[in-house]
């Protein structure tokens, strides 16, 4: 089956891709190793400090309504981070002195909130807070099996009757100026976090729990749908096991679902992650990425890949494939003519794309506008 | 051998990194909270298991083995398969009589045949359907698939000398469905092979694959069925012939089932064993060419079914579907419709059923196309029975959309 | 400071042999309190194989301790049978080694009393098939597993139903002295800072490798012969019984099955003794360790491996032998007023975990003697709670009539005692651990009644963060249900900060493949997600 565009990843950086070159006219398709990160997606995006009109572009057209302000946002054990563009509703406030008096409320038995947490961070910046557990009838259902008051569980339930909990949440409202939720809300419908906020007479900031991420999961099904309408092939489940190169050029890339049957495409882009999505793999001796071999800047004692220190910032995962500059991929130290890397496998070889959702967008865009103009000569 | 360079375990379970994508995707799981969920059931539950079979759960049995765990793993754990294993391994309980009748599904279909008229008019009789809810627990809601009165077999050997005239031969693996139940989707294959200048043999003796009796807690019919399956796919290899299918279901069976949790091997064949909708793709790729109708006009949703999605091969029948003329055509969204096979017909699962499909029956409602295309004939059940609309597999819309 | 002196005995170390010495004092009437540094079974204790020794392997080279080894066996299975996993064992000969030496181990075996039967390498390799197929000669032993917390976790426990006293994270940094009379202890809590005078008319040592320091604070010697072992866990049950090699004792020999894992060790090297506080495992260890286990069962060299860890052997130094293998796992109880003139201070050390009950005894005996109680000890034949039913299986049928995978895992881990949590109510039978099935019923119960002030704690008591993922998940969750339960977040934070970095110290010595994937993961989701 042949291709303008093979692209290897279905997460950010592979869906933005994607998107681009489908909106441009180009037909790809997606090869995904099942789910990914952006399943675990915080709703911020780390290192874009500024607007990105072309990204805001593409992503409301799917649906995905983002927001950019500088500031700091809440994060789900009570401390703050630096941010300036979040999905719809993920909010980021000037300082963390944001409110005044907060009402934190979450779900009895769900322990993937922290609101103790959330209550001691906020209330060293001068904040009150009062923490109030909801006893909803509708989660005794969850509440059955050990495993399941998880936040995409309790997700789906919220989407039938979050207007329950917000009439329950005005009348427990006092003089609080602000209420904090768990990010569990618009899983399916995505207008209902905004239809909350709009109901109740305080600001409501929805928090992050414990992954799965359900404004993760949302954007990943928005993106993916958007990218579909738009014609492109996304093959779930599946894996690119082998590459067929014949002179620095990329012919056809075999996955494991389809075998005999390549995938052919003018251009390739391996956007496959770093070590959880196995864009890169590691064995004791060596660090290497797995599909075409390509260079890996790594180190090649197994000690110099570690920090002791959990907390540190950890060597491993600074390593990533070799780019020449316009992120063709190098393979002894010789470009791919047609082969793209994008996203976390590039680790931090790139620095000036930034790191983690900054680098999967700039990388992105990068690749495809190299795709484009190449295919226009 | 390298020390730790690449690490195994049984269906990859110790690939597993708790993220909790399965349980995202699992569809029981949303509606049916005795079920423990994939990754309790699947890798957690292994490690449990490999240190005591007490820890075996009985209630691994809701699983419906529709795999969109696998397909929604990031760690290539084979979760759906764990589990089956487990229940293979551990379940010594007897299936039910019930499940029994569920399970064996050519057996039904040999005997209900002769009499088809008979039985479907019985089955279909509220009185019968009240007795079979009450004695088996066959939900009262569900129609028994009809009998039709005369095989696909017995039709095809009647046209055994015509399709032999065709310079390139397949062998087919019909299923009980087409069989007994609807030979005409044989009939539309063979219709649309034969404009591709390819003719159709049946196998020498097909029997069940058997997934019904894998879920149903019957491995060791399923293997006996695996194993005649198997050596008849061989025999048919031999003859120099690859094997098609237009069951989804029956296709994951005879390729990864088989190995996988019975552990027949068929390395040397799987290969030789594909969908309909692959090799019509694959033939036409080619060069190969189809005319059709230039009057055809249909507005066509296409559901891609749980084991399509698993084997990864929705692209081919989404492809073929988009290159008939006058298709206007709408990719669903990917999910479960809730028969999952002999699943849905049990009472205690019924209401579970309808409740997995229902997103899926609401988009097919909001896209309100003139016929639903999917390659299953257990979703074609389903989907038929809650949202009203006409189901067709691609296979039959591809026959109906030629130019004869 | 305040000062306490209800108390008979004070015992220094919360391993197990101050935790079975405890128990047996107290179940002779004495009013008993027990300090540790740290927390229970944090030294060798808790970092060693989990074997339940037959005795076999010190039969031919130490055949006294073969036949404590063998007495001790029997009686653990009787009185902590939910502590002990009765898997039985194997002692492989590979073709590398001399299959001569078969017949002195199993002569020497039977001398000290150990069933021992030479069986059919093809029957061994039908009872457990991950062993090396490539066997000339087994022989099986009665081996089995026993998890050293749950089991110290039970005689601290069972000490203070009988009155016991227990301070965890409480260091000692002094002797109450009278002239040649030791008269308590000073202490100073390690968490809050709190300083606290103990008194007690005798004090026993039994600090493990550390009882050296405790001995020099007394003012007396004892020359203690650090000795480190690593080993490996591996990601799930390899084997089902325990596999040893018929050889002379060597490293890496020993492949135990417990609980949902397997574990390979140990290496022994000579260590000085101020570097016993934190050993580390060398990549050197870790390669000898797979490519040794290996040939125990081949499917090691393809096994996830979980974690490293190393211990120190508390062993007293005898002889110049620089392995330390050769030396006596003998007990040894000192009287200081017989030994050096000081009255009141008594140390007992050497041993093992499979002999910790005797030791106990040894010691018991002698507090009793100083103060003139004739009780006799019970602790042979008392069980331990939670070991009053042989069989979990049984635990579980009887307090659930169709019981989870989580209830099931509960019975496994706390025996009868399981049925503490038999009516929890729905929020408490959800899952905090889901890798090894901890539901939020059991972290409350130990929280309530066994000591626990940090995640680590937690983890010795309820094998949360034990799993595959390392506490990824759970980690969290139970910080927020020990937060709940001291009240401090500030405190909380630093600890899941603390728990989270004991995790990776046994990780990183075997980051790669997937405990690398995982590695990453829980940065990720701890730095980016959670926001630590």
């Amino acid at each position: 089956m042949r291709f303008d565009t093979v692209i290897i990843g279905g997460g950010l950086a592979g869906l933005t891709a994607g998107l681009s070159l489908q909106k441009a006219g180009r037909s790809c398709a997606i090869v995904s190793t099942g789910q990914n990160a952006l399943h675990f997606f915080s709703g911020t995006f780390e290192s874009i400090e500024e607007v990105p009109e072309r990204m805001a572009g593409l992503f409301s057209e799917a649906g995905v309504r983002l927001h950019y302000q500088n500031g700091v946002r809440l994060m789900p054990l009570g401390s703050f981070r630096p941010a300036a563009l979040a999905l719809d509703d993920v909010d980021i406030f000037p300082q963390p002195a944001f409110s005044r008096k907060a009402l934190i409320v979450s779900i009895a038995g769900y322990q993937d909130f922290f609101p103790a947490f959330l209550a001691e961070g906020l209330e060293k910046q001068g904040t009150q807070c009062r923490i109030h557990l909801l006893q909803l009838p509708e989660m005794a259902q969850l509440m059955q099996s050990p495993s399941e008051m998880r936040s995409v569980q309790i997700a789906r339930t919220m989407d039938r009757v979050w207007e329950k909990i917000v009439r329950e949440i005005r009348l427990l409202l006092k003089d609080e100026d602000t209420v904090i939720l768990p990010q569990v809300f618009g899983l399916q419908d995505t207008t209902v976090p905004g239809r909350i906020r709009e109901s109740i007479p305080a600001r409501v900031v929805f928090s992050g729990t414990l992954p799965p991420s359900v404004p993760g999961i949302r954007t990943q099904q928005q993106l993916k749908r958007r990218y579909e309408v738009l014609g492109g092939n996304y093959l779930s489940g599946d894996e690119v096991i082998q590459a067929h190169v014949h002179e620095g050029i990329v012919h056809s890339v075999v996955t494991r679902n389809l075998d005999s049957h390549y995938l052919e495409a003018d251009h390739f882009i391996l956007a496959s992650g770093a070590y959880f999505s196995k864009g890169l793999r590691s064995n004791p001796t060596r660090i290497f990425e797995p599909v075409f071999d390509l260079d890996v800047e790594a180190a090649e004692d197994r000690n110099a890949w570690y920090d002791a220190d959990f907390a540190a910032g950890q060597p491993y995962m600074q390593f990533g494939v070799r780019t020449d500059s316009a992120l063709r991929a190098l393979r002894q130290g010789e470009a791919f003519k047609n082969l793209y890397a994008i996203g976390s496998v590039l680790g931090a070889t790139r620095p000036e794309f930034g790191s983690g959702a900054g680098l999967a967008i700039r990388s992105a865009f990068a690749a495809t506008d190299q795709i484009l103009q190449s295919s226009q000569k | 051998m390298k020390m730790q360079e690449n690490t195994y375990s049984k269906h990859n379970f110790e690939e597993c990194m708790k993220c909790t994508v399965c349980t995202v995707y699992c569809p029981v799981l949303q509606v049916n909270p005795l079920y423990p969920g994939p990754k309790q059931a699947g890798p957690d539950g292994e490690r449990l298991r490999l240190k005591d079979p007490f820890f075996f759960n009985y209630a691994l049995k809701y699983c419906m083995n529709c795999k969109r765990c696998e397909v929604a793993c990031p760690s290539g754990v084979n979760v759906a398969d764990l589990i089956q294993a487990a229940r293979i391994k551990y379940d010594h309980s007897a299936p039910k009589l019930r499940d029994r009748i569920l399970a064996s599904t050519d057996l039904m279909g040999s005997l209900a045949r002769p009499f088809a008229p008979i039985v479907n008019g019985v089955t279909r009789l509220g009185v019968t359907k009240t007795v079979l809810d009450a004695t088996l627990q066959i939900d009262a809601h569900r129609s028994f698939p009809k009998y039709s009165g005369r095989s696909f077999e017995a039709w095809l050997r009647r046209h055994e000398k015509e399709q032999a005239t065709f310079p390139e031969q397949v062998a087919y693996f019909h299923g009980c469905y087409v069989n007994y139940n609807y030979p005409q989707l044989g009939k539309d294959l063979v219709k649309v092979l034969n404009a591709l200048g390819v003719g159709v043999q049946l196998l020498d003796k097909e029997k069940c694959c058997g997934i019904a009796m894998i879920t149903n807690g019957m491995s060791q019919q399923a293997t006996r069925h695996a194993e005649h399956n198997t050596a008849q796919l061989r025999k048919a290899v031999g003859r120099g012939l690859r094997i098609v299918s237009t069951s989804s279901t029956c296709t994951l069976t005879l390729r990864e089932e088989y190995p996988n949790l019975l552990g027949v091997d068929n390395a040397d064949i799987r290969d030789s064993l594909t969908m309909a909708t692959r090799f019509i793709y694959e033939k036409l790729e080619k060069g190969a060419t189809l005319r059709f109708r230039p009057d055809f006009h249909k507005r066509i949703a296409y559901h891609t079914p749980c084991h399509l999605e698993r084997l990864g091969w929705g692209i081919f029948s989404e492809k073929l579907l988009r290159m008939i003329p006058g298709v206007e055509f709408t990719l669903l969204d990917s999910a479960c419709c809730g028969i999952a096979g002999t699943y849905g017909f049990k009472k205690e699962n019924y209401t579970a059923s309808q409740a997995i499909g229902e997103p899926l029956f609401q988009q097919i409602r909001s896209v309100n196309p003139d016929v639903v295309a999917c390659d299953c004939e257990t979703c074609k059940w389903q989907i038929e029975m809650s949202s009203g609309y006409p189901v067709a597999n691609p296979v039959s819309i591809l026959a109906e959309a030629l130019e004869v | 400071m305040t000062t306490n002196d209800n108390f008979d005995v004070i015992i220094i170390g919360g391993g197990i042999t101050g935790a079975g010495t405890q128990r047996d004092c107290a179940m002779r009437g004495l009013r008993t309190l027990l300090i540790e540094r740290s927390d229970i079974a944090t030294g060798a204790s808790g970092r060693n194989h989990g074997l339940l020794h037959s005795g076999a392997r010190y039969a031919v080279n130490d055949p006294e301790s073969a036949e404590e080894c063998i007495r001790e066996n029997r009686i653990l299975r009787q009185i902590a049978a939910h502590c002990v996993e009765e898997t039985e064992g194997l002692f492989i000969t590979l073709p590398e080694d001399d299959l001569g030496y078969q017949k002195t181990f199993v002569e020497a075996c039977q001398r000290a009393g150990i069933d021992a039967e030479i069986i059919d390498p093809e029957l061994a390799r039908r009872m457990e098939p991950s062993v090396n197929p490539e066997l000339i000669g087994a022989v099986k032993v009665p081996d089995g597993s026993v998890d050293p917390f749950r089991l110290c976790a039970a005689n601290m426990l069972d000490a203070k139903l009988h009155g016991g006293q227990v301070r965890l994270h409480t260091e000692v940094t002094g002797f109450i002295r009278e002239g040649d009379t030791i008269l308590g202890v000073h202490t100073r809590n390690l968490q809050t800072g709190q300083e606290e005078d103990f008194r007690a008319p005798v004090t026993v040592n039994a600090a493990g490798i550390w009882g050296q320091h405790i001995a020099e604070l007394a003012g007396v010697g004892i020359g203690m012969f650090p000795s480190k072992g690593a080993l490996l866990v591996f990601a799930h049950r390899v084997n089902q019984m325990v596999i040893n090699r018929c050889r002379k004792p060597a490293n890496a020999d020993i492949l135990v099955p417990g609980d949902t894992v397997c574990i390979i060790g140990t290496t022994s090297t000579r260590i000085p003794f101020e570097a016993c506080d934190e050993v580390a495992v060398t990549p050197d260890e870790v390669n000898l360790l797979i490519s040794e286990g290996s040939k125990l069962s081949p499917s090691l060299s393809s096994t996830r491996i979980l974690r490293a860890y190393a211990g120190v052997r508390p062993l007293v130094s005898a002889d110049n032998d620089p392995s330390g293998r050769n030396i006596s796992r003998g007990i040894v109880c000192l009287d200081h007023e017989t030994r050096d003139g000081l009255k009141g201070f008594i140390t007992i050390t050497g041993g093992k975990l499979m002999t910790y009950r005797l030791m106990a005894e040894t010691a018991t005996d002698a507090v009793c003697r100083k103060l003139a109680v004739t009780r006799s000890c019970e602790t042979a034949t008392t069980p331990l709670p939670g070991s009053e039913e042989r069989s979990y299986e049984a635990v579980a049928r009887k307090i659930w009539e169709a019981p989870s995978m989580a209830q099931k895992a509960a019975a496994a881990r706390l025996g009868t005692h399981a049925e503490r949590i038999r009516d929890a109510g729905r929020e408490d039978a959800a899952l905090v651990c889901e890798c090894e099935e901890v539901s939020v019923g059991e972290v409350k119960n130990a929280i309530e009644r066994m000591e626990v002030s940090t995640l680590t704690d937690l983890r010795r008591r309820t094998r949360i963060g034990m799993g595959t993922c390392q506490g990824e998940f759970c980690a969290c969750r139970a910080a927020g249900l020990l937060a709940a339960s001291h009240g401090c977040i500030e405190r909380e934070r630093a600890d899941l900060r603390d728990f989270l970095q004991e995790r990776w110290k046994g990780n990183f010595p075997i980051g790669w493949g997937d405990t690398l994937r995982e590695a990453e993961y829980t940065q990720w989701i701890y730095k980016h997600v959670l926001g630590l």
